[in-house]
């Protein structure tokens, strides 16, 4: 089987590669930069005889993406499934970032991702579409407003893609995803832990075959969201009032 | 992120960064005007980190960049541990000979403090085996470093205690090990000289030589046995080995004691007594001893404890032995470990290397042990005794610039590479460099 790990070079996207070469997969990498892959394909082929392509994609340029599909018509025939394990953030992404990078934020955690999506599904019959959401999604909130709207925005997407490919024999799945031990998080101070990379990649590689669904990682989120949706947005925007004052 | 080292001498709170892209090496080490690279931070001295320097975490560097079998080549990230290294080379009978007592080690750091391995009285230290290193450093960027290219860099970066940069990549000559097993031959020793005398004696290549001793019995000094492992082949393979994760427990308070080493030395040697004089043993046991015997370490409490390994020059060793013995019936210092191995090699630089008899000592950390060690620098100096920077945290600026010939060379040399002393650790300030 030939998969395209989209955002493969550090953290998720990092570990999947290896746990689909392990269970002798071939492999499209795609990340920004070519030393990371090449150093990522070279270790994957000694370590696991599987073959490995590196594809030089940035996914905060929409036209680029467009461009390397469109060069690369046979990439997506030729693959059986495609995994988004994308999550690009800024430092200091606030409500007042500047335009060109509100545009790179959107473009490399949702629009790029969703075409590269609706290339695959229209293409093939069968496969499996994998992608990554986030629990920031679920709530505004002062810190990375424009990544936590593209989750958001993603996950209306994946439900959007279930309902319209119910005659094809797509799976997708979207992972929503609480803290993870990989770099955005490494040193920082967190309410709850952190999810293993390893057993996330694991558990998808292990689900990549079952029926298009939601999961959440590490699955006690399962219960603070559903508390989240419950809980009127008033209750959140009264909260954050108090809490302003206070401050 | 509050890191400690090995030998519990030293802990501090500092930044910590793991990058795992090239760009971030890079982005990283803007961030601050002092930084030091860290491998698994399991070396004894508190060489991977301090107080002012930014620590760069290289785990996330683990990659195999290249392999070819037939020119027994092999280029890793310096990230790399060494039982991952070996996992992979085995499968193909090539190793490098030259490694750490301890396999979860990463290959930078042993190449920072040039490792020597069990058989380095035959293969020398890690230095042998290297080709090339790509080394990143925040004024230089990128350099890539071997015997014809930056020499002097390549000179300084092999035991150059992480000072010189951060070692990201490294090329390995790899030699044939078509072996399964060891078998290992005891001898009884009686006395120190027996040791010696018993370590100098001519022995097939490939073998290693090397003897536990007891210290506690001031008649019997040096009492214990030596071991002869020899490489064999069975039909099964090596076993992969594992993973494990650092534990950092240690007991609140030391278990080791006059009393309890020496109960532990005795029953050690009965059971060494009763143990078949030829036994076969896995290629585990035997190149990496330490695997299952970590509580040792952890047996010293959160004081921790003082390795102090020396290599001595033959020709001093009986006199320099003579001394010692006299400063134990003097100091009684409790001594958990005592070990003799050969050494083979070239010293320059920083380097622990050379030609010689490498002896270990392990010192439960406290004031009459420390009053003991102090004596033992002076015979350090006295006859030219190399103490191994990495292993002992004591060492001061003193018995360093004494000991180590090169010392002002290495100096001068690094402040002619790096006129702002970038890399900069607990050891290179205590020994001013």
């Amino acid at each position: 089987m030939n998969y395209l790990i989209v955002g493969a070079s550090s953290g998720l996207g990092r570990e999947l590669s290896y746990v689909y070469a392990k269970n002798k997969n071939n492999l499209i990498i795609c990340s920004r930069k070519e030393d990371d892959l090449n150093a990522l394909k070279s270790d994957i082929e000694n370590r696991y005889k599987v073959k490995v392509t590196v594809l030089v994609l940035d996914l905060t340029s929409q036209d680029e993406v467009e461009k390397k599909l469109t060069s690369n018509k046979e990439l997506l025939k030729e693959i059986d499934g495609v995994l988004f394990p994308v999550g690009m953030m800024f430092e200091k992404d606030t409500i007042n970032l500047d335009v060109k990078k509100i545009h790179e934020l959107i473009s490399a955690n949702f629009s790029s991702v969703a075409f590269i999506a609706s290339k695959f599904i229209s293409q093939k019959n069968e496969g499996t579409i994998t992608m990554f959401g986030s629990v920031s999604g679920y709530l505004g909130r002062n810190l990375n407003p424009y990544y936590a709207a593209a989750k958001r925005s993603l996950e209306s997407y994946f439900e959007s893609m279930v309902f319209v490919n119910t005659k094809r024999n797509i799976k997708i799945q979207l992972y929503i995803l609480g803290y993870l031990e990989t770099n955005l998080s490494f040193g920082k101070k967190l309410i709850l832990p952190k999810g293993s990379i390893k057993k996330l990649s694991e558990k998808v590689y292990k689900n990549k075959n079952k029926k298009s669904k939601k999961f959440f990682f590490p699955a006690w989120w399962t219960v603070i969201i559903f508390l989240l949706k419950i809980i009127p947005f008033s209750f959140f925007s009264i909260f954050n009032d108090i809490k302003k004052k206070n401050d | 992120m509050y890191l400690k080292s090995f030998d519990s001498s030293y802990s501090v709170e500092t930044i910590l960064k793991k990058p795992e892209k090239y760009r971030e090496i890079e982005k990283f080490s803007k961030e601050s005007k002092k930084l030091i690279t860290m491998g698994s931070n399991y070396s004894y001295t508190p060489l991977a980190f301090c107080k002012k320097s930014l620590v760069i975490d290289l785990s996330k560097f683990n990659r195999i960049l290249s392999f070819d079998e037939k020119k027994k080549e092999i280029t890793v990230e310096a990230g790399i541990k060494i039982f991952d290294f070996l996992n992979f080379t085995l499968d193909y009978n090539l190793w490098i000979p030259q490694l750490p007592g301890y396999p979860y080690i990463s290959l930078g750091g042993a190449i920072a403090t040039n490792a020597h391995g069990k058989s380095c009285g035959v293969d020398g230290t890690i230095r042998k085996s290297i080709k090339k290193i790509v080394l990143y450093h925040k004024t230089h960027g990128w350099l890539n470093l071997s015997k014809e290219e930056n020499k002097e860099i390549f000179d300084l970066t092999i035991g150059g205690l992480g000072l010189t940069g951060t070692i990201v990549s490294v090329t390995f000559n790899l030699i044939e090990f078509n072996f399964t097993d060891f078998l290992t031959i005891k001898k009884k020793i009686y006395s120190i000289t027996d040791s010696i005398n018993n370590l100098k004696k001519n022995y097939k290549d490939k073998t290693f030589v090397y003897s536990w001793n007891t210290a506690h019995d001031i008649e019997n000094f040096g009492k214990g046995y030596m071991f002869v492992n020899t490489p064999k082949k069975n039909n099964e393979k090596i076993q992969k080995i594992k993973n494990k994760h650092n534990n950092n427990f240690s007991f609140p308070f030391c278990l080791w004691n006059r009393l309890t080493i020496q109960i532990f030395n005795e029953v050690y040697l009965k059971l060494l007594n009763f143990k078949k004089m030829e036994t076969e043993e896995s290629f585990l046991k035997v190149v990496f001893p330490f695997i299952g015997k970590e509580n040792y370490f952890r047996f010293f409490g959160s004081k921790g404890f003082v390795e102090s390994q020396l290599l001595v020059p033959d020709a001093v060793l009986t006199i320099f032995f003579d001394e010692i013995k006299y400063l134990c019936k003097i100091y009684e210092p409790s001594i958990a470990l005592f070990s003799f191995k050969n050494m083979s090699g070239e010293q320059r630089l920083l380097r622990f290397e050379g030609n010689g008899t490498c002896v270990t000592f392990d010192f439960v950390r406290n004031k009459k042990n420390l009053n003991f060690l102090e004596k033992v620098d002076q015979l350090c100096i006295k006859y030219k005794i190399l103490p191994s920077l990495s292993k002992d945290s004591r060492i001061n600026e003193n018995t360093f610039k004494e000991c180590y010939e090169e010392s002002e060379i290495f100096k001068k040399k690094l402040i002619n590479f790096d006129k702002d002393r970038v890399y900069q650790s607990e050891l290179s300030e205590r020994l001013k460099i």
